[in-house]
């Protein structure tokens, strides 16, 4: 399985991939913004998509509807400090198949991954 | 600003230190200022509140308390003040602002947004902010060293 992991933090990045690993996801590519993960994924195809919201060049939530556009219908899970329901709600309807909001505890990706697949 | 307001940020810090950090922050008094806040500590993260309200969050870290947060929250061993620290250090004031902007709008999904975090290292400087605003202070103990939460907010 091999997962795209976009934020603009590297440190959140490094951190989210620990956590992949937690879930034997260790084939890992990075993007530093929503623009770099869309190129990412018109190059290459993703098994899963960990999303941050605010990211410069373009937001996450704007690079689901345009992966979306694209035709991948691979699972984008939403990793953001946007707690509103408003917001969920709002990256649901985008196309982001589940919800993580930080600060989250490594186990809880691992189920969100999870429940993707189920 | 009211002094209720500062709650929100309170309990985001301790929860972003309990979920990310594995790690007990425990608040101080909170203090008041009205002049503009020079750094207490050696390096300090901000972020701008906009939108219904208007505001900044900053988090400042004695060098030692910043190394020792990274090192947590990578797993590794770090002793000095690199990329990775101011990183992790604008990442955890990003987790902080956005889990007290929850808190703030409730459900209703009031219209707030974050900026991007700022890092500013070293005390020889001073946070200017429009004119009249209060900014409280509160001071945490936790198991990776003292640190300090600085909050300006006010709903427009």
């Amino acid at each position: 399985m091999k997962a795209l992991v976009v934020d603009d933090s590297a440190v959140m990045r490094k951190v989210l991939i620990g956590a992949l690993a937690r879930a034997d996801i260790t084939d890992v590519e990075q993007a530093a913004d929503g623009q770099e993960a869309v190129k990412a994924t018109e190059r290459e195809e993703f098994d899963l998509v960990l999303m941050d919201w605010n990211m410069p060049n373009m937001l996450g939530i704007d690079a689901v509807k345009a992966i979306r556009a694209n035709g991948k219908t691979m699972p984008i899970i939403m990793v953001t400090t946007e707690a509103e329901k408003s917001r969920v709600v709002e990256a649901i309807k985008s196309g982001a198949n589940n919800y993580i909001v930080k600060p989250f505890e490594p186990a809880t990706i691992v189920e969100k991954i999870q429940s993707v697949f189920k | 600003m009211k002094v209720e307001y500062i709650n929100p940020f309170i309990e985001s810090v301790v929860e972003v230190f309990s979920t990310m950090l594995d790690t007990d922050a425990v608040r101080g008094d909170v203090g008041v200022s009205r002049a503009a806040a020079s750094n207490p500590r050696d390096i300090m993260a901000l972020i701008g509140l906009s939108g219904d309200a208007r505001g900044t969050v900053a988090l400042s870290f004695p060098t030692a308390t910043a190394v020792a947060v990274v090192s947590k929250l990578l797993d590794i061993n770090t002793k000095t003040v690199d990329d990775t620290v101011c990183d992790a250090i604008a990442e955890i004031v990003n987790m902080v602002a956005g889990s007290a902007k929850a808190k703030l709008t409730g459900d209703a999904g009031l219209p707030l947004d974050l900026s991007l975090p700022t890092v500013v290292r070293g005390r020889n400087f001073e946070v200017e902010y429009p004119t009249k605003s209060i900014w409280l202070e509160v001071t945490f103990e936790s198991g990776l060293g003292p640190f300090n939460l600085r909050v300006t907010f006010e709903k427009l």
